[in-house]
Parts: structure tokens; sequence; C-alpha cells
């Protein structure tokens, strides 16, 4: 298959998805920022990308710092939380949760033999997108996975990632978006 | 961005086949979550097999609780509706009963425990486990109950989901510290002055479809919605029942009315003594009933004896000769006579008595289990889930309204001001941790300051809520509870809302319509977190149901019902009723424990403070469309009515220069200015010495972001609530404004 997506491999898209979990010490592990380092690296060789220079520092980053940071953005926070991470925040005029967006992603995840596992799951959060491009590409379905980014991906991240980056200095999220943006923008 | 190089490029660059490699090594070491999917093969859904029904649904986006029906599409709340097989709301629910779905999938919802590792009033949230919140909340209550005792904890309850942890804490834990804001705030003068009339609670049974008169004293319903209610009270005037309205507002109702008194605020009481003191001395009461059933009725006689039609009509400001025009309506029309106990009843710190008055003229008019009259209906019985009593006696030893002997006829729990003042002085003994339970205490309680001393004096704040209310902002541990739409809790119960139609019953307990099993949140219910907590205080042994839904089966099996059978029955149980009318309460016109307890013992006018030269009185209540500040984060609530608009007399706005639609800003007494300028709604349907707004408005925390600095909050301006003597109740309609416009104080002419 031709397709840029098919070439990305899965366990891309499965890092990044698990990278936008809530961040605690059973995965924020040396061997992850060694991979984040190294994805880094890779992309770093002649770039000056926001972020790219910069490295986790356990002491003056601190986990428990980094849980508050990402409650802040994504899931309470005061004076108001930055940037719930579900496309029909972006996408649907109203604002709310499971707007007509996030129905669409179910109905592509269920045309390509997918279900969230949750009955009660709101299925346009960032980690299952991500997750599903995961398991599209697994699935040999690059194409698909081409498509549901062009009909959806592409359209919401770049809002979601413009409110977080202009309400956050936050490095680690920063450089986390632009390799979710660089793994899933368009390309010739 | 500043990439030199493309996806493909990288793909294809030496050093990622390494990449791949270690992605694949630390994949399979399993550091990362499960995928959040399932394989599913694709079935297309037939023509009519996408949208499913799910019954059992009980409202509380007010605490009406009407029945509904749920309709999902795939997992996804996209409609509600009143359950057709209801026989209280019927197929119908009000704008904020259809708004529910917004609340469902509101993104400012609390999701997961926080904890505040900034300051309390100015939080910064960190996520943590149940186990780590849990764990906090037990050692840190421990610790208040080791310093200070059981009665060191208070406790903010409000709503169904409220009431096991609440009583846990009361009867368990041994607090009696627990104020309600349904009582304290709301309900509590009605409910004791009934009981210590009739001796039964007064609900707002009335059966005002079979009426042939009805009077409302500062009720509004039309901006006060609760379904079935409105069908009662509509389909009386729809059989030509006369409405006699009371209010200094030309309000929703009193738009409908024949007869609108439009009374001075803080009076009622004294227009109420005349109208019985009127019909005792023409004799036109139903004296069968009162010589049968009356107590005290000579030595209330007497009491009420200097209320003359002119006395009342000065002090009211309303001509003589409509009083006597109400007395004679109610007469003539009595005993089929509706006199509405009226709900949020706590207006001026004198509530009580004029809640007497009204139950004594009910009592007067013979209007007792009479078709129109104060009928309580039959329900059905249910079993119970209860905490034991472990605790009680150590609460009830504690209680500051005993301790101190004051109102002695206070509704459960501890009156509030008491309860708050001795948190901010310590004295007699010190109350060091504070829980509140779907409570908004900052704009449910007048004294917004002292409230925020209370809660800063505290060694420990935690909070249980589905939204960031204003509360939230001053918790140490927050924590996220399931909605109404999520979760088991209460049995509603009840009868036909018609009670001259076929005799029926119904049982409807509150199930969930929407699944809560999601990774989006970890929002849990009520009873587990209780349970959670009462497990880490050594209570494990006292725990009366190990889930919510074992405690509503529980509920249900005292009716031989199940969980399981209620959804055979589509979400209601129907079973027959008995014959409502014929019942006969004793009603004791003159009370002497009350007499004896220092109190008046026979209904009694005591004048409230007057409004200081430049002032008026700022009074307040509901718009239809929201239940005060619980629903002010809705989108499509808040699309309806955003702001509260201030009403003014248009003769008075005249004078000041003032027009419709202006933006204003009121100041009271104190000098206390709301923090928004308000729209001005200018009106003949109000008295010049009278401002009006709705309640609710001018949410703070910014973590509403629909609801927050939409209108403004009156609670702000109630600096001097008072306190109804008999019951510790606030009284909230005690400020005064004046106006301020582009920063000048505009006093308020006589
Ligand atoms: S009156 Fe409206 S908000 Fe209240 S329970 Fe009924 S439908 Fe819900």
């Amino acid at each position: 298959m031709n397709c840029p997506q098919s070439e990305t491999p899965a366990s891309l898209y499965r890092f990044l998805a698990q990278s936008f979990r809530y961040p605690e010490q059973a995965w924020l592990t040396e061997p992850y920022f060694d991979l984040l380092g190294n994805i880094k690296q890779n992309l770093a060789l002649n770039s000056d990308a926001t972020g790219l220079h910069w490295n986790y520092n356990a002491e003056s980053d601190g986990l428990e710092l980094l849980q508050i940071e990402y409650t802040r953005l994504f899931i309470n926070a005061a004076p108001a939380v930055i940037a719930p991470p579900y496309s029909s925040i972006y996408l649907d005029h109203e604002g709310n949760l499971y707007g007509q967006s996030a129905v669409w992603v179910k109905q592509f995840y269920q045309l390509h033999g997918f279900d969230v596992e949750g009955e009660g799951d709101i299925p346009d959060h960032l980690v299952l997108e991500l997750e599903f491009l995961a398991l599209l590409i697994e699935e040999q379905q690059g194409d698909k996975a081409e498509q549901f980014l062009n009909e959806h991906f592409r359209r919401w991240f770049p809002l979601f990632r413009e409110r977080v980056l202009s309400g956050s200095t936050n490095q680690f999220y920063s450089t986390l978006l632009t390799l979710v943006d660089f793994f899933t923008r368009e390309e010739p | 961005m500043a990439f030199q190089m493309t996806r493909r490029s990288f793909l294809q660059a030496s050093a990622s086949a390494a990449l791949t490699t270690a992605l694949s090594t630390w994949l399979a070491s399993g550091a990362q979550a499960r995928s959040g999917f399932v394989r599913k093969p694709f079935t297309a859904p037939g023509s009519f097999g996408d949208t499913t029904t799910v019954t059992g649904g009980v409202c509380e986006m007010c605490f009406w609780r009407c029945q509904l029906v749920g309709k999902l599409r795939d997992g996804k709340l996209v409609k509600l509706e009143g359950n057709p097989k209801s026989i209280d709301n019927g197929a119908s629910i009000c704008a904020r009963g259809n708004a529910g779905v917004k609340l469902l999938y509101d993104p400012d919802r609390l999701k997961y425990p926080l904890k505040n590792v900034g300051k309390r009033g100015a939080p910064v949230w960190k996520r943590i486990s149940w186990d780590e919140a849990l764990d906090e909340c037990a050692s840190r209550l421990q610790g208040v109950i080791k310093n200070n005792g059981p009665q060191g904890i208070a406790i903010f309850p409000h709503g169904a989901s409220a009431t096991y942890p609440m009583h846990y804490f009361e009867k368990v834990v041994g607090t009696p510290n627990n104020s309600e804001a349904s009582f304290f705030q709301c309900r509590g003068p009605r409910d004791m002055a009934y009981i210590n009339t009739f001796g039964v609670q007064a609900g707002e049974n009335v059966d005002m479809p079979n009426a042939k008169a009805i009077l409302l004293v500062g009720t509004h319903i039309g901006e006060n919605i609760h379904v079935s209610h409105v069908k009662q009270y509509l389909k009386g005037l729809e059989n030509g029942a006369k409405l006699i309205v009371v209010d200094p507002r030309f309000s929703s109702s009193a738009a409908k009315a024949d007869v609108w008194v439009q009374i001075k605020p803080g009076t009622d009481t004294a227009f109420l003594l005349a109208v019985m003191n009127y019909l005792v001395k023409k004799k036109t009461y139903d004296s069968a009933y009162v010589q049968k059933n009356g107590e005290g009725f000579d030595k209330f006689a007497k009491a009420i004896a200097h209320a003359e039609l002119d006395w009342a009509a000065k002090i009211c400001d309303v001509p003589a000769a409509q009083i006597k025009e109400v007395a004679d309506l109610l007469a003539t029309n009595a005993p089929h006579v509706s006199i509405h106990p009226g709900r949020h009843v706590t207006w001026y710190g004198t509530d009580f008595q004029r809640e007497r008055a009204l139950a004594c003229l009910t009592g007067l008019l013979g209007a007792i289990g009479t078709k129109g009259g104060f009928v309580v209906p039959k329900g059905p019985k249910l079993g119970k889930v209860a905490w034991p009593d472990i605790g009680a006696e150590h609460a009830e030893e504690f209680a500051l309204h005993k301790m101190a002997e004051k109102h002695q006829f206070s509704p459960p729990g501890t009156p509030t001001q008491m309860l708050r003042d001795t948190a901010i002085s310590g004295k007699p003994y010190a109350i060091k941790a504070c829980i509140t339970w779907g409570q908004n205490p900052i704009q449910t309680i007048p004294g917004q300051q002292e409230t925020i001393k209370m809660l800063q004096q505290m060694d420990f704040v935690m909070v249980v809520d589905v939204m960031p209310t204003d509360i939230t902002m001053y918790a140490d541990i927050l924590l996220p509870e399931l909605s109404y739409l999520e979760r088991y809790d209460i049995v509603k119960t009840g009868v036909q809302w018609d009670l001259n139609d076929k005799h029926q019953q119904y049982i409807a307990p509150r199930m969930p319509l929407v699944s809560s099993v999601s990774a989006d949140h970890q929002r849990k219910d009520s009873v587990w977190i209780t349970n959670e907590l009462a497990k880490r205080l050594g209570h494990t042994k006292q725990i009366p149901a190990p889930s919510a839904e074992a405690m509503v089966d529980k509920i249900l099996a005292g009716a031989q019902l199940s969980v399981a059978q209620i959804r055979k029955e589509d979400g209601i149980h129907l079973q027959s009723g008995t014959d409502p009318y014929g019942m006969v309460y004793p009603v004791r016109f003159f009370n002497e424990d009350l007499a004896d307890a220092g109190y008046s013992g026979a209904p009694s006018y005591t004048p409230v403070a007057e409004p200081p030269q430049g002032f008026a009185r700022l009074v307040y209540g509901r718009v239809p469309v929201h239940t005060f500040n619980r629903t002010m984060n809705n989108v499509w609530l808040n699309a309806e009515i955003p702001e509260n608009p201030i009403w003014l007399n248009q003769t008075t706005a005249e004078k000041l220069g003032l027009k419709n639609g202006d933006r204003i800003n009121l100041v009271n007494q104190d000098g206390v200015v709301s923090v928004k300028a308000g729209v001005l709604k200018v009106t003949l349907g109000i008295r010049k010495d009278t401002i009006f707004t709705a309640h609710g408005y001018g949410t703070k925390n910014p973590a509403m972001t629909n609801g927050v600095n939409k209108g403004f909050d009156d609670q702000a301006l109630i600096t001097n609530p008072a306190v109804d003597p008999e019951t510790g109740a606030h009284g909230m309609r005690t400020s005064f404004v004046r106006i301020m416009k582009d920063g000048k104080v505009l006093s308020i002419p006589a």
C-alpha cells in the first residue's frame, strides 16, 4: 500500500496514545523517556522545533507537577479546564461532550470492526482515536487510517493543540503535541 | 513548525528501524494500558434498531422527581421524555427535565477524585486515585473525631443521594451538625408549622384540581415549575376555581388571579390574621369542624381578636375591602378551598408563624380531607434501609440548639446559623471538618463571608458533587458523583396526580438510564463512597446495603418488588390505592407546647424591619427554566434565560430616569454592591417599595464555563439574614437595596 499511514508503525500511535493517559509512576519510567528521547532525536536531526531539545528532568519536572498540569489541562481546573481532549468540544457548536462528531467517530469504529470497551465510554477521546489508528494499521488498513485522519482527526486536533499551547507552557505536553501532529498531519 | 523532515523520510531513515524495535520492546513490556477497544463485527442497524427506550429514570433537575424514559442511540442518550406509564407527570417533563441530556455530557462535570494542592478558595487540582482520596478523607475525619469528637464534623447535604451519607454521619459517627438547605433555607418552617398544627407534614398537599378557590401566598406556580403540581393547579383553574394571589409582584400566578392582593412584603401574617378574625367574628368559619377537631380555639380567637380589617389594611397597604373580599370568597367556597402551604418559605425570620396561620386558616375553613382541601393521600408501603443508631445519643447530647435551649421547633439537623457561629467562634465546641454533599453552601446560605470564614477555619473540607459549583473551590478533597441519570438511589412513590381520578399508587425507583461504565471518568454513587468511608472509619459491620442497587432492591422488597421486577414493569409499578378523602386531622389553633416553650401559642404577627429611607426591599424567586444554581451551567437552559432580570416599579424608574433594559447594579444596606450589573425590567407589576430578581445566578467558579458570571448572585446581597425563633431557619428577604447606575448610587423615592 502506497499510503504514508501504513508506513508509520502502529506501535508509534500506541506510544502516543499512552502518553496522553494520566501521568503515573507505573508507565512514566526510564524506558518510556528513553523512547521519547529516541523519537525526538530521530526527528530533531536538523530541526529546532518547539520542545524537541527539552529533556525530562525528574527533579524539576516531577511527577506531581505533571499530574497537576494534566488535571488542569484535560480534567478539571480552577479557573477552568483548558482543553478537554474530545473532538466534539471543538467541532460541535454547543461544545458539549458526545456531540455529532463523536457519534460519527463511533460509527467509524464500528464500520471497521471495533467498538469502545465501556458502555458509557465517550468515543472521541484523543487516546481512543490514537489507539484506533494503531489498530487500523495493524489490520493493514492504512487507507482507512488516512480517511479517519482526513475526515475527522485533522479537523479538530489542531484546534485542540492550539488551546493547549495557548494555555500552557508545559514542555512535556507541547513536545507530545508536536509529535502527534507530525505523525498525523497531511503529507504529499 | 520547523521540521525539515517529512514523515516518510523519518520513517525511511536508518535510525527508524532501531526505533521500531525499541517501541516493540516497550510495548511487549506491558507498560501501556489496554487499548480501550473491543473487536465487534459490524452489523447494520435495522431501520428501527438504532434507538432504544430505557425506562426507570427519575428526574433530578429539580427535586420533584418526575418519572422519565431515556432514548438511547448506541449508548448515547439523545433524549429524555416523561414515562408514559407515569400517573404523576405522565408523558410531560419541563424544560429543565429535557435539558438533563446536557448535564450528562457537560464537559465541566467532575470526573475523578481531586486533591487540592493549592489553597482553599484558590485551588490547584491534582487527580488522585479513589484509594488515595478515601484514605485521606478517612484519616483526616478520624483526626477530627479524635481531637474534637464526632460533633466536630459538619455536613451540608442536599438531594436524594445525600441522604445515605447524611444518616451515616448523624446516626453512626454521631454528629448533630447537619444543615440541610431544604430545611433551613427552604421548607423547614412550613413543615414544622403544619406538624405542630395538624400533626402531619404539609408537603404541597392541596387538592387544587377539585378546589373551588385557591389561595397562594407568595407562591408563584408557573415560574416555579413542578410538573404534576402545575397540572393540578391548571386543572383547578380550568374547572373554574377562583384564584387569590397575595404577592407584591404581578407574578405568573397573579396574572391568572381573580383577586390579586398586592401586599407590602413582610406583612402576610397580619393579612392572614385579619382574614381569620373576620371569619371568626362573622361566624362564617366551619364551626362544626372546629368544634369537633379544634384545640384551643377560644384562646386562639381571643389572641387574634385585635386583627381587624382596618388594622391589617394599614399594615399590609391593601384596602380593607379587599381583605374582606378574600375572606368572603374563601368562606363561600369552603370547605373546597386550597390554602397552599408554599414551598420555599424562609422569607423574614417570622415564617413559622405565617405557616401556622395558613394551617389554622385551613382548619378554620374545615378544608381538611375535603375535595379541593388539604388532603394527604396515602402512598404505598416500602421497605427500609437504615444505618443503626449507635451514635444518635451522642449527637443528641451535642445538638447546639438543644444545649442552648433555642429553636425548640427546629426541623431535623442543626440550625445553620448556630452551626456556622459555633464553627467560627469555637464555642461551645470546635467544628473542624466540613463535608458538603450535593449542596453548594456558598449560594444556599446567606452571609457568604461568614460561610467562607467557617470553611477557612476547618482542618478538613471534603466536597462531593456532580458539577464544579462554587463550594468545590473550598475543598481539600473533591469527589465526583454519578449524576441522577447514571445511578440508583431513591424510590419515588405517590398517587395519581388528580386525587379525584381512579385511586392508584405508584412506585418508581431511580435506576440508571445510561451506563456508568466508562474509561472517561471514575465517578461513583453515594452509597459506594459512603461505604468505603465507613469501612475505613471502622464501621464495616454497620453498613446497611452493599451497593446502591442492593439498597433499592431492599427498599422494594418491602413492597414485594425488586429492581428486576420494576424493569419488567417499564420503570413504574402501579397498584390500586385508597380513597384519600374524608380524613380528619386535629387542628391546634392554640398550641400549648409552643406557649410552654415561650413562643406564641396562637399564630401571631411580628413586624419585620422596614426599608431605610431611599431603599427598597429585595425579594427573589425563580425562573421556570432554572432550579436556582443547580442548572446554571446547562447550555440549553443557560441559553433560555442567561441572566436574572431586576424588576423595578415603572413610576420609580421614571423618577430615576431609568429605562427598560438599562444595566444597573444593586447596593445593599451594608454597602455590598452586586458583582455584576443586571438588566432592568421596568414594570407596573411591582410595588415601589420592592425590587425583585431571580435567585441562584452569578456563579463564581470559572470551572462552570457556561454559568460563570451570568447574571448576579443575589445571595451576596443578603448580608443580614434573620433567624426564625421557633425553627432556627434563615429569613432571606431581609435585604434592602438601592440602585447604582454608571457608578452613581440612586435612592429609591418613596
Ligand atoms: S419538574 Fe422538571 S426538573 Fe423537576 S423533576 Fe419534573 S421534569 Fe425534572
